[in-house]
């Protein structure tokens, strides 16, 4: 590669790392989120299963 | 209809329509930002920095200057920070609600809204960040727009740190919609600021010939996909608090 190219080139490949970093970052933190939220999500529907499993249960030793 | 119900038919809720096309949202915004990100590095043109000491042809082009290829993070650090902006709108709308009509609901859907303005806020400040340390060769400097969203990423964080240390919730989320609207405040003051101070770091591009015609068609697509992104992620997010509180309602109702 000839000098003025080299030149032209020249912020390319250091600038790389950050570009790299800055998207996987985003990425990153939206997944995070997604992640927690679908955690979240999934701990509520167990527990509203189990207690909605008492719930009848009690209801139906009420009703005898 | 009684006014309780007629009240309670008219709050947000969970399983409403948002909830059927939030999945549709969140999946199209994640197809729309990958287009984006491969249109900011394969259909936008490459920015010119520093003039060099001659020509060259490339792409058929007459190149006399560094090529930035760091610009390309403006591509998704402008629309995350739209988008942290429009959360914090929602947010302080529903505060608002909340101070006039000391519905809770309002409360929660101002807290989610704050949520995810925390997190775009925390993705602009990284993409800046990086940015500013290779084209600078600094963390930090303080220049009105960073130091304006250093405020508002506090006044944000402040509201968690906030909630967390109140227990009475009444009091907790009265006090969390007045830091909401205090942030709403420092929304348009953090926008403007470079048009009142103009400064060579954050140039004012949303003008008239402030983008060329790829770089403002790249940064609408990543625009409207982060949108679609910051809804998806809001109803999600809603959807999981009220399944929560439904649960400690049901609790509740076991241990009478």
């Amino acid at each position: 590669m000839n000098e003025v190219l080299a030149e032209i080139y020249s912020t390319i490949l250091p600038s790389a790392p950050y570009i790299i970093a800055a998207y996987a970052l985003i990425w990153l933190a939206l997944l995070v989120y997604v992640f927690i939220v679908m955690r979240g999500m999934k701990k509520s529907e167990a527990q509203m299963a189990v207690l909605e499993e008492a719930l009848a249960e009690r209801n139906a030793k009420t009703a005898r | 209809m009684s006014e309780t119900k007629r009240r309670a038919a008219k709050l947000p809720e969970a399983g409403q329509w948002p909830d059927r096309i939030a999945p549709w949202m969140l999946l199209a915004g994640a197809v729309l930002t990958t287009i984006g990100f491969l249109m900011a590095f394969f259909y936008a043109g490459p920015v010119n920095g520093a003039a060099v000491d001659g020509v060259e042809l490339i792409g058929g082009q007459m190149v006399s200057s560094k090529l930035l290829l760091s610009q390309k993070i403006f591509y998704f650090h402008m629309p995350v920070a739209i988008v942290s902006f429009a959360s914090l709108a929602f947010a302080g709308y529903y505060a608002i609600r909340f101070l006039m009509t000391k519905e809770q609901r309002f409360d929660t859907c101002s807290k989610i809204g704050m949520e995810i303005a925390l997190l775009f806020v925390v993705c602009t400040m990284v993409t800046g960040e990086m940015w500013t340390r290779f084209e600078w060769g600094v963390w930090w400097t303080w220049e009105p727009r960073l130091t304006t969203y250093l405020i508002l990423m506090l006044v944000v964080i402040a509201y968690f740190v906030l909630r967390s240390a109140i227990d009475e919730p009444e009091r907790r989320a009265t006090y969390a919609a007045v830091i909401s609207v205090i942030a709403l405040v420092d929304v348009p003051i953090c926008y403007m600021v470079t048009r009142l101070i103009p400064s060579s770091i954050h140039p004012v591009v949303l003008r008239e010939g402030g983008m060329s015609a790829d770089m403002g068609m790249t940064v609408a697509v990543v625009m409207a996909g982060m949108c679609m992104v910051g809804f998806g992620l809001y109803r999600l997010r809603f959807r999981q608090v009220r399944l929560a509180q439904r649960v400690e309602a049901m609790k509740e109702q076991l241990e009478d």
